[in-house]
């Protein structure tokens, strides 16, 4: 296996191909209270995130809220501006784009398909709004282009005139990732794009979203909190805890012998719909520390049911191979641990 | 639940019907079912199923425009369908309780946390404000709460969402209610944050024994939780049993759907799909013809467009709601199947 390619933190120069998207030692502060006499503090939503995504291939994001996720996908997106660090698109630095450029590589959905359209606007103007934005065609042009990306995502073309209030939530969606997909970007980064719809809708998109990456060689970046959707749809996974990545590697590796004792956490607590099993046991610290006074050494340690004198006064470094990256005083280096998670069949 | 005893509620053809700008929206029909002292009984539907309206309806808490109608429910005896508002009032917050799914908007913001507790308490059990917050620290310390007294100062917006769930539980609990309805009390928080509070609820339940009606969405927290399952579509109840039958056994259409529609660990590939049903959720305005799912059903035959579909029973306390058994037997293997 090429551990370049799987691997986080170097950029793949060596895999001789560039990554469609890369992150390296990202941050973004946010100053936060302070007063007439008293300084702000800064709050550190994404702290020191290196990330590479390959072209079609699907990196899944998990984490808590607050864990820095969303504050991550803006970043890519370009709706928020890093603190400090890199991010290049096909290797070409992100700072060098200008705003219509990099909507035309990189182009999101977002969680709530009712906040997210305009409710004012017909669907053909809100699918056709990108284009017109980067002038591209004359107007029958368009609606040609509107027409053909609302069959691919299953619109019939009679909703190009109605409006959002006439539509279910998993319609919406569908609207949501046609206006996404209609200047052929390279790039989707998908915040949460399931967890407003029901389940048996939720099924439906995930299959759309699944069929379209093959149809059209996309490139995913999948923000969710829902691990069994996370698990569906990606390749790699990055988990997140306090605005760090603590944990990398391939999805079904991830999902079977997690190895940070926060992924292995959050894997415990899928709960499938069998009844045999009970409730899992997680041997979790309560309550989510405090960002602002993020705990000594590592920020998970006082949740950590493992915890060992170092990880409260020494922060953990990434250690990386082949199997991806961890950042743990008491793992990686060391051939990963199996834990089986039982799945109850 | 033994035969003899009297379960602690019973619910028997419960329907809510409300107007809307394009008539009348059948939110509730018929819907029956019984929750026995100390027990778990889950409601499981998508949005837009009922499964809310039913338990607004229990606590009459239903919207203005919306009316209710049953045979009877009778909680610990007497008939809630035929109490005036002001008793059913006196026994909310003090035989039962409800949880809501965001304990942000359920709180008050602009009184502290040991106000809002107390409050219930001097209500119901006419305590002095004194008793009230003793009764409260007591409570917040049994729902895992530390330094409880510096707590109760504190305003809503002050605390994480797992903490105010659990403020949330203590205000219910403040009277030892002998039934809890949580309506997806977990929905807001987080996956670890969830399993804390799912297990939170079981061990109060083990030791002060209230009965729980749990609405969720979520199949795995009633698989993990439930007693008895009953799911909801288009307002109906169209399978009932114990989670092992629902589950194991799933003889709905729908119930198989939804199982299907779950993505099952370990078996994620590029060539893999997750089942899923076509369509969307019927509309519930107006007079409803035969069974809600048939739109969406692959098996749907003439039989299933007359009348009100029976409950059929499987065994065992076991009940589903449609008319293709054979369609049914089919389809239950593929499931099951897909389940290994």
């Amino acid at each position: 296996m090429n551990t370049v390619s799987l691997d986080t933190a170097r950029p793949a120069v060596a895999a001789g191909k560039a990554p469609v998207l890369s992150v390296e030692h990202l941050c973004k502060t946010y100053p936060v209270g302070g007063g007439l006499f008293k300084a702000p503090r800064p709050l550190r939503a994404v702290d020191d995130v290196c990330l590479t995504v390959q072209r079609g291939e699907t990196l899944g994001i998990v984490g808590e809220s607050g864990s820095g996720k969303t504050t991550l996908s803006w970043m890519m997106l370009g709706l928020l501006r890093p603190s400090s660090g890199e991010m290049a698109v096909e290797g070409r630095p992100i700072a060098s784009f200008d705003r219509l450029e990099i909507a035309r590589k990189i182009q999101p959905i977002f969680q709530d398909p009712y906040s997210s359209l305009n409710p004012r606007q017909t669907i053909g103007e809100i699918v056709g709004a990108p284009l017109a934005v980067h002038r591209v065609g004359d107007a029958a042009q368009r609606a040609r282009l509107v027409r053909e990306i609302m069959d691919k995502v299953g619109l019939p073309a009679r909703f190009a005139h109605a409006y959002p209030s006439q539509m279910s939530g998993g319609q919406r969606q569908r609207v949501a990732i046609a206006r996404a997909l209609v200047l052929k970007p390279e790039i989707v980064v998908c915040d949460e794009p399931t967890s407003a719809l029901d389940v048996s809708v939720q099924a439906q998109i995930l299959n759309l979203l699944k069929d379209l990456r093959q149809e059209l060689g996309l490139t995913y970046v999948f923000v969710s909190h829902d691990l069994g959707v996370v698990e569906y749809i990606s390749d790699r996974v990055a988990v997140m805890y306090m605005g760090r990545v603590v944990e990398t590697g391939k999805a079904s590796r991830l999902m079977s012998a997690p190895r940070h004792p926060y992924t292995q956490a959050l894997m415990g607590s899928i709960l499938t719909p069998d009844p045999a099993l009970g409730l899992p046991e997680l041997h979790l610290g309560r309550g989510f520390p405090d960002p602002l006074n993020a705990p000594s050494g590592c920020h998970f340690h006082p949740r950590c049911p493992e915890a060992a004198d170092i990880c409260r006064t020494t922060a953990p470094s990434q250690r990386h191979d082949e199997q991806g990256m961890v950042e743990c005083h008491l793992r990686g280096g060391a051939p990963a641990q199996v834990i089986s998670w039982k799945t109850g069949t | 639940m033994s035969a003899h005893s009297q379960p602690l509620l019973q619910v028997d053809g419960l329907s809510v019907e409300m107007d809307v700008a394009a008539g009348q929206l059948r939110a509730v029909s018929d819907v029956s079912f019984e929750v026995g002292s100390g027990r778990t009984f889950c409601l499981v539907g998508e949005s837009g199923c009922g499964k809310t309206m039913t338990s607004l309806a229990l606590m009459q808490l239903l919207p203005r425009k919306a009316r209710l109608s049953a045979r009877r429910i009778l909680f610990e005896g007497r008939d809630l369908a035929r109490m005036p508002p002001r008793e059913v009032a006196r026994l909310r917050g003090d035989r039962m309780g409800m949880i809501f799914q965001d304990p942000m908007t359920a709180l008050n913001p602009v009184y502290t946390i040991g106000d809002q507790l107390a409050e219930v308490y001097v209500r119901h059990r006419r305590a002095s404000r004194k008793q009230a917050r003793e009764r409260a620290v007591e409570l917040l310390e049994r729902v895992g709460i530390m330094s409880a007294g510096q707590r109760l100062a504190q305003y809503p917006h002050q605390l994480s969402g797992g903490l105010r769930q659990r403020v949330m539980i203590a205000m219910t609990l403040m009277c030892e209610p002998s039934l809890v309805i949580a309506d997806e009390p977990t929905t807001a928080l987080d996956v670890t944050v969830q399993v804390q509070i799912l297990q939170l609820l079981k061990k109060l339940q083990a030791e002060m024994g209230m009965a729980i009606i749990l609405i969720t969405h979520n199949l795995g927290v009633v698989a993990r939780m439930a007693d008895d399952v009953a799911v909801m579509y288009g307002g109906r109840i169209v399978e009932s049993g114990s989670p092992a039958q629902v589950f194991g056994r799933a003889s709905h259409p729908y119930t198989r759907g939804l199982m299907a529609c779950m993505p099952t660990r370990g078996e994620a590939g590029p060539g893999q799909r997750l089942g899923s049903i076509p369509g969307t959720v019927p509309s519930l305005v107006g007079e409803l013809q035969g069974c809600a799912f048939r739109n969406r059903c692959a098996h749907a035959g003439d039989d299933c467009g007359h009348g009100v579909i029976a409950m059929r029973d499987a065994g065992g306390g076991h009940h589903y709601r449609c008319v293709l058994a054979a369609g049914a037997e089919s389809g239950r293997h593929a499931v099951q199947e897909a389940l290994q």
